[in-house]
């Protein structure tokens, strides 16, 4: 039987048998700690000295230990592209199909072992960029900077971090599999993550709507232990439009790429 | 027993095969033969499941092969162009492709034997030779103990002996009740193992005949002695794609 347990196997060790994997994971691990626990060691550092009573309140002990995660987010999705257009660029994907002709079938074990691989990582990774960032602000006089998995929001923002780590990724994945090319998948991968910011903000003469369905802006949504403020509210989604949204991202990139892996492979 | 009929494949406005009908009979080894940019390849992905036809169709054993659960147990195959990732080792390869359909780890580590790669089994593949990477090719279209092969150009890159080990192979599949098709446009080599031709041209069918017809057809009025290659040439004469072109050369001493 060419059923589906055996190509979750076959893709498992395509998967596990690429040194990239391994070191893309690494990378993005290293970055997103390391980024945050930087970050929130100056920020304590800083606390009573040149922190303004603004910052300070503006501070965020959960979503602030998240600011690696926009580095350790793009090279995840990097591994999702990579791990969709690897086949096409080196023609695995020949070998692939004559042994599991079923199209979707593959693409969908594919999906499925990147997603079992990647959000166990993603979720390991928030709770040790909270846990982490709260040593690194222990000595903080401020007692509103100290939270525990109880205190509100706090896990919900751990958890929203994981989860939107992994949709990224997939959506990277997406991407490759839409495009079959890694510079190009690479670029509307960058594009999408990281350029569309700017874009946003210069339309907001006339709308907000662009800044709201920013990838970035909904994560922000789900991480924030405290309500946003400032020139960010018109900018940030409701809590559950960001959900919303990143589930349409997820769906539309990963159907996109569905639709395109079902289609011939020129050779 | 492969069956091809009238088979056709459009590339953009470019015909790559056109109305191509002939079957490929167990028992013999069957040569695929063409010029460049005649189709051969395009043909092979159809019958693989790899390329879908605009028109006909192709069934292995009596159905398409896109509808097969397990293809490696009954087909095997190697295409033109490998198809392996430089960063994986030569086992993980075979790994994959056998978990995917279901294949014993046993399998893996008897195809290695027999291609003789073990040795270098955990190498990475872009680390392989031409003719190293040809033998893994190969190792994997034998990996499900297929019936019927499909090989593009096995003996591209592979040293004389293994040419003569994979000649050897060929002809005892077939001699087994097996199905083998394979493309070659080394005309020597397909004389010694060939039993039954397809010759295409421009998509075209040109020819379905045993070797010995074909050379036979081929022979001058005089009755002198023609080979296969004399033969194919006088066949595919005017359906080449690509043609070498006389370029005059400077007179020896103008250049500096």
């Amino acid at each position: 039987m060419n059923a589906f347990p055996l190509l979750l196997r076959a893709e498992w060790i395509k998967v596990r048998s690429l040194r990239s994997t391994y070191l893309m994971i690494a990378l993005a691990v290293l970055v997103g700690l390391g980024v945050g626990l930087l970050y929130l060691t100056s920020t304590a550092d800083a606390w009573a000295t040149t922190l303004t009573a603004r910052d300070r309140a503006a501070f965020d002990p959960v979503a602030d230990a998240f600011s690696g995660f926009q580095f350790a987010e793009l090279v995840l999705a990097a591994l999702g592209v990579l791990i969709a257009t690897s086949e096409y660029t080196t023609g695995t994907i020949s070998a692939t199909l004559t042994a599991a002709p079923r199209r979707l079938r593959v693409f969908a074990a594919k999906l499925a072992v990147l997603t079992t691989v990647a959000l166990p990582i993603c979720l390991a990774c928030s709770f040790a960029a909270v846990l982490l960032g709260q040593q690194a602000l222990h000595a903080v006089p401020d007692t509103a900077v100290h939270v525990g998995l109880g205190n509100a929001h706090v896990l919900r923002g751990i958890i929203g971090a994981g989860l939107y780590m992994t949709a990224v990724t997939l959506v990277g994945f997406g991407i490759g599999a839409l495009l079959r090319h890694t510079p190009a998948a690479l670029t509307l991968m960058f594009s999408l993550v990281f350029l569309a910011w700017p874009a946003a903000r210069a339309l907001e003469g006339f709308s907000y709507l662009p800044d709201r369905w920013l990838l970035v802006n909904a994560a922000d949504a789900l991480v924030a232990t405290h309500a946003t403020t400032g020139p960010n509210v018109p900018r940030t989604p409701s809590y559950a439009m960001a959900w919303v949204e990143i589930m349409i991202y997820v769906l539309v990139f990963v159907g996109l790429g569905a639709w395109r892996s079902s289609r011939d492979v020129p050779g | 027993m492969i069956e091809i009929d009238h088979l056709t494949k459009r590339y953009g406005g470019r015909l790559a095969v056109d109305d191509l009908t002939f079957n490929v009979s167990p028992g013999r080894v069957t040569g695929f033969l063409g010029p460049n940019g005649a189709g051969k390849s395009t043909t092979i992905r159809s019958i693989l499941g790899l390329a879908t036809p605009d028109g006909g169709r192709v069934v292995v054993n009596g159905k398409p092969y896109r509808s097969g659960e397990t293809p490696l147990r009954i087909v095997g195959s190697l295409l033109d162009g490998n198809g392996f990732h430089p960063g994986r080792g030569a086992r993980q390869h075979l790994d994959y492709l056998a978990a995917s359909n279901g294949l014993p780890p046993r399998r893996v580590h008897e195809v290695l034997q027999l291609t003789g790669l073990t040795t270098v089994a955990r190498r990475r593949v872009g680390t392989f030779s031409l003719g190293m990477k040809q033998r893994l090719g190969i190792a994997a279209a034998l990996l499900g103990d297929p019936q019927i092969l499909v090989l593009d150009e096995p003996t591209n890159g592979l040293d004389p002996e293994g040419i003569l080990w994979l000649r050897g192979l060929l002809k005892e599949r077939a001699a087994d009740g097996g199905t083998v098709l394979v493309s070659s446009h080394l005309m020597t080599e397909m004389s010694l193992t060939a039993d039954h031709l397809v010759v295409i041209g421009r998509g075209r069918l040109l020819a379905d005949v045993s070797l010995a017809d074909l050379v036979q057809a081929a022979t001058g009025d005089q009755g002198d002695p023609r080979t296969l290659e004399d033969a194919y040439l006088h066949l595919t004469r005017g359906t080449e794609q690509f043609q070498a072109v006389d370029v005059p050369r400077p007179p020896a001493g103008d250049g500096r």
